[in-house]
Formats: structure tokens, sequence, C-alpha cells
């Protein structure tokens, strides 16, 4: 793919690609930190029975699940201003749409949750309202890992970032710099 | 290069240096008073979840799991805090070293008194 034509000076389109960078650490660093809380939530249910909504395993499940739609959304709102990571049609990038919608399964499943327990008091993992939740997330997480490369494929494009000397990874900086990485009709 | 309205000299050229540090605004390499500042609300943040665990809720959360969990998070927060730093400000020629070495000792220190002295 030829170089993407520059539509905003370079030094304003670095500085504009590393604040959504900034936005996408802190909400890696909140979904990495949910990790933990899988397991917190995993030994509250085992010990204490569902007694109530509002423990902090679930404060920090459910903020989470509330606040990176919010933050996926801001990223949403500046990425305009980044021409080269609009979508077909000028519309939402592909990947950050599929981050926000996989976010938001996830946040109304908050509620699908709550009152699926209030019926059915189990400490069952598998049942169907949680699938929500897990489904929500590997959308989201899919369309985020396609958003960042894209991101930072655009930096090595720049000249902002170097790319990796593993021969491996180069080859995928190079894939994705032609397009090719995923599909060039959904860029 | 066409600039967004409001910049550039109206049609007569190109764009000064000026209209691009106008686009710009505050500069990623001079966020770093911000970044550490986020940094230590989310870690005190985190002391308060684990410490709610603990204090409310001891017979789900005993004192060991929280601070495990507490321990574990201001790790990754802090992974966090500097790559922040160090993708913002690589290839410039600012440097902050001294604030995120500070900061993740101060952090560290802070971890190390809970761990020891707080909700046994």
């Amino acid at each position: 793919m030829a170089q993407m034509p520059a539509l905003i000076p370079k030094e304003v389109e670095i500085q504009r690609l590393k604040k959504i960078w900034l936005i996408v650490i802190a909400m890696g660093s909140t979904a990495a930190s949910v990790e933990v809380d899988n397991f917190v939530d995993g030994s509250l249910h085992q010990t204490s029975i569902r007694d109530s909504a509002f423990t902090p395993a679930h404060w920090w499940l459910y903020s989470h699940f509330v606040a990176l739609p919010l933050g996926w959304g801001s990223v949403a709102i500046y990425d305009r201003k980044v021409p080269v990571l609009r979508g077909p049609n000028n519309s939402m990038n592909t990947g950050l749409k599929m981050t926000i919608l996989g976010y938001l399964a996830t946040m109304f499943t908050i509620g699908v949750n709550e009152m699926w327990h209030f019926w059915f008091v189990e400490e069952i993992f598998a049942v169907p309202n949680h699938w929500m939740f897990n489904m929500g997330v590997v959308v989201a997480f899919m369309g985020a890992l396609a958003y960042v490369v894209r991101v930072y494929a655009r930096l090595v494009e720049l000249g902002a970032e170097t790319p990796g000397e593993n021969p491996y990874v180069a080859e995928m900086y190079k894939m994705a710099l032609e397009g090719k990485l995923y599909s060039r009709s959904i860029p | 290069m066409t600039l967004p309205k409001g910049f550039g000299s109206g049609g007569a050229g190109g764009s000064s240096s000026a209209d691009v540090e106008r686009m710009i605004g505050r500069r990623v390499e001079n966020m770093t008073g911000m970044i550490t500042i986020s940094y230590w609300a989310a870690v005190l943040a985190t002391f308060g979840g684990t410490a709610a665990g603990y204090f409310y809720y001891p017979w789900a959360y005993p004192t060991p799991s929280g601070h495990y969990a507490f321990i574990v998070l201001v790790i990754i927060e802090a992974i966090g805090y500097i790559f922040c730093v160090k993708v913002m400000q690589e290839g410039s020629n600012k440097n902050s070293n001294g604030v995120v070495a500070g900061s993740i000792a101060g952090s560290a220190a802070f971890t190390l008194f809970v761990s020891i002295f707080v909700g046994w």
C-alpha cells in the first residue's frame, strides 16, 4: 500500500496518535487488572455465597464494564481527528466499532446478570447470562487488537516507532502497513 | 497543505509552525504530571477497593488475599505508568526518568507499608 496521503501535518498526527495510545494503555491496564478480579470474584462465590450484589469483587467487575465502553467511546470521539484511522465510507474504524459494541454488550449484561441472579441464586460459572460477558469481551478484544495494530503501524509508518527486529514481527508490521493484516476492504 | 478552518493564512500559503503547535495543543511529552497524578489516583483507589474487601467482608476476603490483589494490581498499574511516560517522551528531548523512578519507589514503599501494617 502506498503511503497514506498526509491530510494533517505529520507532527500533529504523531501527537494525536500518541494521545490515543495513552488512553489505550490506561484501558489495557484496567482490562489486565480485571484478570485479578476474576479470581477475587471466584473466591467470593465459593465462600460467602452471593450475599449481596454490592461486594468489592462486583464493584470492580461492573465498574470496569462501564469504564471501558466509555473509555473506548472517548477514543472514538478523539479518533475523528486522525484521517488515516477512518473506517469504510468515512465511518468509525471497524476495529473500534467492534470494541465499543463488545463492551456495550458486557455493560448491558450487568443488568441481565443481576436480573438472572435475582431469581436464580446459584454459584455456577457456566450459566447463560455469563456467556454474554465472555462473548462481549472476546469481540471487544478482537476489535481492540485490530485497532491497536493499525495505530501502531501508522506510528511506524510515520517514523515515530521502530519496528521490531524479530523477522516474524517485522513481517507482521509490513503486512499491517500494506493493509494485508486484515481485510483491505474493512480498514 | 490545506489546514482546517481557522488555521493557516486563509489560502495564501502553507501552514506555519505556530499553526502546527496550535493544532497539537498540549504535547504528549509534557503530560508527565497528569499521568503521574492519574497513576497515584489509581494506586489509592486500588488500596480503597482491596481495603473495603478485608475491612467490610473479612469472611470473604481475608487480609492476605486483599494484599496479594493489591500488590499484583500496583505492579500492573506501574507497568502501565512506565509505558505511558516512556512512549510519550520517546523521540523528544524530554526526560522524566527521575519523576517516574521516585513515583515507582514511593508506590513500592506504600505497598510494602500497607502489606505489613494494614488490616492485620
